[in-house]
């Protein structure tokens, strides 16, 4: 079957019940999508699904088709130049320095992105309850609110 | 082998230069020329080095290879192999800011590396806060060493003296005629010719320095924001197999019978291993492989039925081995004087619970081994490795790759051991990854403790006596040879932080240990957690007695020495930034707690209120003073990131053992502090000393009593259990 991913297209065994984050990681090698618990609960393992931000952990191959994925690989844009250019969730993460061991990070930003598409401009009280999901055990969680809030003044500059 | 013997000429052509507990080499490595630095507890070694070489007998191998190791790139690039692990701690950056201020270069002119045991074995674990302190002098001075030598040689070779150089960003040049220069990388090549000094160059001072204590962003951040930076999870080979392996229920359950069963003929499946202690499947998928390990018939014995009660009264102040660990005064004496105060606390199991479960990849092949893990511990990896699969040492490389959080737990080798066995057995290479209950549930965790505190006041509120009593579960000896236990009597990473600080003329403190049936060892701080949880705690008691103010209380009884005057600014400049005795909105309150461990002060004062009979961290303001440091923005993290995991422990985690299993599988049994009940944490940094001292374990000791002294300003309602429920 075919899946699409990062504006690319990946062929994959056919197998609808296998679990989308063992696809991406062993069968594809985007091991940027992390796990964690395996019961959809502390988000290491968050993707984009047609947008909405899914745990792949718990998400069967067969309902994913004829959706586009992002993960934390697709979400750089490459520049006129070629260069990678970080999102600015990415961009706030590195500026604030906010990862530790970083193990979850791609859930964090994969969900603050999404946030940020929902709500461009949250409150303080809607970036603590909308990154609520992803647990950090290094506890991050500080910088995390910070960075979400610096992204959004990224994004409203550019 | 060839290549042994190869290594064996080059040792000899080895320079080292001694020089208290460590040595600078200079060599060639099978990867190039290197200038290095052995670590370590080496005196013992040393000795055996210089009786060797005196006796006339072949240098041994074992001053050959250096700990961390430095070598520089034609185009001016320094490569620096680091034995220490990265797991969040930002260690690889505060190591390279060491190495290039004495080298006097960027660190955009710095790769930094986790060096392979092929390269590099560190005879230690990455562990204790003792990277950054336990490095600095001797990456200092191995650094500028190096680059006196490459000073030297650039003197040599352009006709002058060395004063007649400018060095900047690895470049010398002549004074007078700046168009002559030569690079650290046009120098290097010459490396083999040089002749170490009798003893290091000084190093730097304070006011020179242009990178360490300067804010510095961390080396591994860009590739990990990125989504490709490699963990042990993610570690990758071209014909990997995915291994899943059989473990018991219970805490003391063992396999007694093992049988492939349905297992084989399972889809993907390649190995099955039915072995005597030991079982587990090998299958192309990861899927296939836990499939298939589920069709196998296995046979348990759960052992003793071990329940939660009987593991805490084994914990027990008064029950196993007592040894006194400070004594000053008479304490019995002393305590019948004044006003009598006795309370007790209790901390419970708990899990380590970093994000990354436990991962291995291993590649057995007749010619040697190689593995890819996340740990803390490579040289266990490889011992434990060579004993499972009956190979040499020398023959197994392991590689170090980055850590999704370790917190004391990845020094266990039990993946890689895993991994290795699947791996010998299917002739493919295979990686072992745990599910979250496997990873919970197959490895030791933070023993459960007890502490008594008694202590006297005199009428005028000064502390008299104190005595404390600290029993708790095995952390340090299960990972020591047994000797040790005997040697040492008490087990150090228990009583961490058990020691009482404050000025009394009376002081006793008694380590009690308890052998649990259930494994137990390091977790972040060791025993600073319970240990100042029950003291803090207790001063905050004695400071209510005594109708003193907790802060003023504290300052009273400081001793009157260095430390003392580091602690007191400490506590003013914390008390000051979150404004302690000012008014706080309705229902909030502060608490306040402190710890003095191997040098590093944390001050920590907590705003707490009460919300639907849940306690609530509303901020907490620390102040951090580990002596000189090295990335101020990244002691902040630091700090952030271990108050804010010990506001979990405090409020939420604990594990119960019933019918002798652990009883929280995964995050829905062993919740985690989420965002949106995470305080902002902020953190003041001072420096006071020239040297560094630990900070990735003890901003995590004070803030359970901080919370716990808060809810009791709050309510009236005194918390001596974790995690904290309120009556």
């Amino acid at each position: 079957m075919q899946l699409t991913i990062n504006d690319q297209t990946y062929q994959v065994s056919d197998s609808p019940d296998r679990l989308l984050l063992w696809v991406l990681r062993d069968e594809l090698g985007l091991t940027g999508t992390k796990f964690g618990c395996g019961i959809g609960l502390c988000g290491s393992c968050t993707v984009h699904l047609d947008g909405n931000p899914t745990r792949s952990c718990v998400t069967m191959l067969s309902s994913v088709q004829d959706k586009e994925l992002l993960t934390i690989e697709g979400l750089a844009q490459v520049n006129a130049d070629g260069e990678k250019v970080f999102h600015p969730v990415q961009q706030a993460f590195l500026e604030l320095q906010v990862p530790q061991c970083s193990w979850c990070m791609s859930g964090q930003m994969m969900t603050a992105v999404a946030l940020l598409e929902q709500n461009p401009n949250p409150s303080p009280e809607d970036i603590r309850q909308g990154m609520n999901g992803i647990y950090c055990r290094c506890g991050t969680y500080t910088r995390i609110r910070k960075a979400v809030a610096r992204a959004v003044e990224l994004q409203e500059q550019s | 082998m060839a290549g042994d013997q190869n290594e064996t000429n080059q040792s000899q052509k080895r320079k080292r230069l001694s020089r208290r507990d460590f040595l600078i080499v200079l060599g060639v490595g099978a990867a190039g020329l290197y200038a290095g630095v052995r670590l370590g507890t080496p005196y013992l070694r040393l000795r055996l080095v210089d009786w060797l070489e005196a006796s006339g007998g072949p240098p041994s191998n074992i001053d050959a290879a250096p700990d961390a190791w430095f070598e520089i790139l034609p185009d001016n690039i320094v490569n620096l192999y680091l034995p220490k692990s990265e797991m969040g701690q930002g260690v690889h950056t505060g190591l390279a800011q060491i190495a290039a201020e004495e080298l006097e270069i960027s660190l955009d002119q710095m790769q930094v590396f986790h060096a392979p045991t092929s390269r590099l074995v560190d005879p230690v674990a990455t562990s204790a806060s003792n990277t950054i302190s336990g490095l600095y002098i001797p990456l200092s001075e191995v650094a500028a060493t190096l680059r006196e030598l490459l000073r030297a040689e650039a003197a040599r070779q352009l006709n002058a003296e060395p004063a007649e150089l400018n060095l900047d960003n690895g470049v010398f040049r002549l004074k007078s005629d700046a168009a002559q220069q030569r690079t650290y990388g046009q120098l290097f090549p010459f490396l083999e010719e040089w002749e170490l000094p009798d003893s290091p160059p000084p190093l730097k001072n304070k006011s020179q320095y242009h990178s360490i204590g300067i804010p510095h962003p961390r080396v591994d951040l860009p590739a990990k924001i990125a989504g490709e930076a490699v963990y042990g999870f993610d570690a990758r080979l071209p014909g990997m197999a995915y291994g899943a392996v059989a473990r018991p229920e219970t805490v003391q359950g063992k396999l007694i019978g093992a049988d492939a069963g349905q297992a084989a003929g399972q889809p993907g499946v390649l190995e099955v291993v039915a072995g005597e202690d030991f079982a587990g499947v090998v299958a192309e998928s990861r899927e296939q492989a836990y499939q298939a390990l589920a069709k196998m018939d296995l046979e348990w014995e759960p052992g003793q039925l071990w329940q939660q009660e009987e593991i805490e009264t084994m914990v027990t102040v008064g029950e196993g081995k007592g040894v006194i660990i400070q004594r000053e005064g008479d304490v019995e004496k002393a305590l019948e004087n004044g006003m009598f105060v006795e309370a007790e606390y209790r901390t419970p199991l708990a899990y380590h619970a970093y994000m990354e479960p436990m991962a291995a990849l291993a590649e057995v092949t007749p010619d040697g081994v190689n593995i890819w893990a996340s740990t803390q511990a490579a040289n266990r990896i490889r011992g434990a490795v060579a004993d499972a699969i009956q190979r040499d040492e020398e023959e197994i490389t392991v590689h170090p790759v980055y850590l999704g959080g370790g917190f004391g737990r990845k020094v266990d080798e039990i993946a890689a051991v895993e991994a290795a066995r699947l791996s010998a057995a299917a002739g493919r290479p295979v990686q072992v990854a745990m599910n979250r209950p496997e990873d919970f549930r197959s490895g030791f965790v933070r023993p459960p403790t007890h502490n008594i505190l008694r202590g006297s006041l005199d009428d005028q509120g000064n502390i008299l006596a104190i005595e404390h009593h600290a029993s708790s579960g095995e952390v340090a000896f299960p990972f020591l040879p047994s000797i040790m236990g005997t040697v040492l009597g008490a087990d150090f990473g228990s009583y961490r932080g058990a020691i009482i600080y404050y000025a009394a003329a009376s002081k006793q403190t008694t380590a009690w240990l308890a052998e649990l049936p259930v494994s137990t060892g390091w977790w972040r701080g060791l025993g600073l957690l319970p240990n100042i949880f029950a003291i803090e705690s207790f001063i905050d008691e004695l400071a209510s007695i005594a109708k003193l103010d907790p802060l003023e209380f504290r300052l009273r009884h400081l001793p009157d020495d260095e430390s003392g005057q580091r602690v007191r600014a400490a506590l003013q400049t914390a008390a000051e930034s979150a404004n302690w005795g000012a008014p706080l909105p309705d229902g909030h309150a502060h608490g306040l707690a402190m710890s003095y461990d191997y040098g590093t002060i944390m001050v920590e004062i907590a705003e707490v209120s009460i919300e639907n009979d849940q306690v609530r961290v509303h901020n907490v303001t620390a102040v951090a003073d580990p002596g000189l440091v090295i990335n101020p923005d990244g002691v902040e993290a630091q700090a952030q990131g271990a108050i804010t995991m010990g506001i979990s422990a405090a409020l939420l985690e604990e594990v119960v053992l019933k019918d002798g299993v652990l009883q929280a599988a995964n995050f829905n049994q062993y919740p985690l502090l989420r965002n949106a009940d995470a305080p902002d944490v902020d953190v003041i940094v001072l420096s006071s000393r020239d040297t560094p001292t630990g900070v990735g374990e003890p901003p995590i000791g004070p803030i359970p009593a901080a919370v716990a002294n808060a809810v009791f300003a709050a309510t009236g309602q005194r918390l001596r259990r974790l995690p904290l429920k309120l009556g």
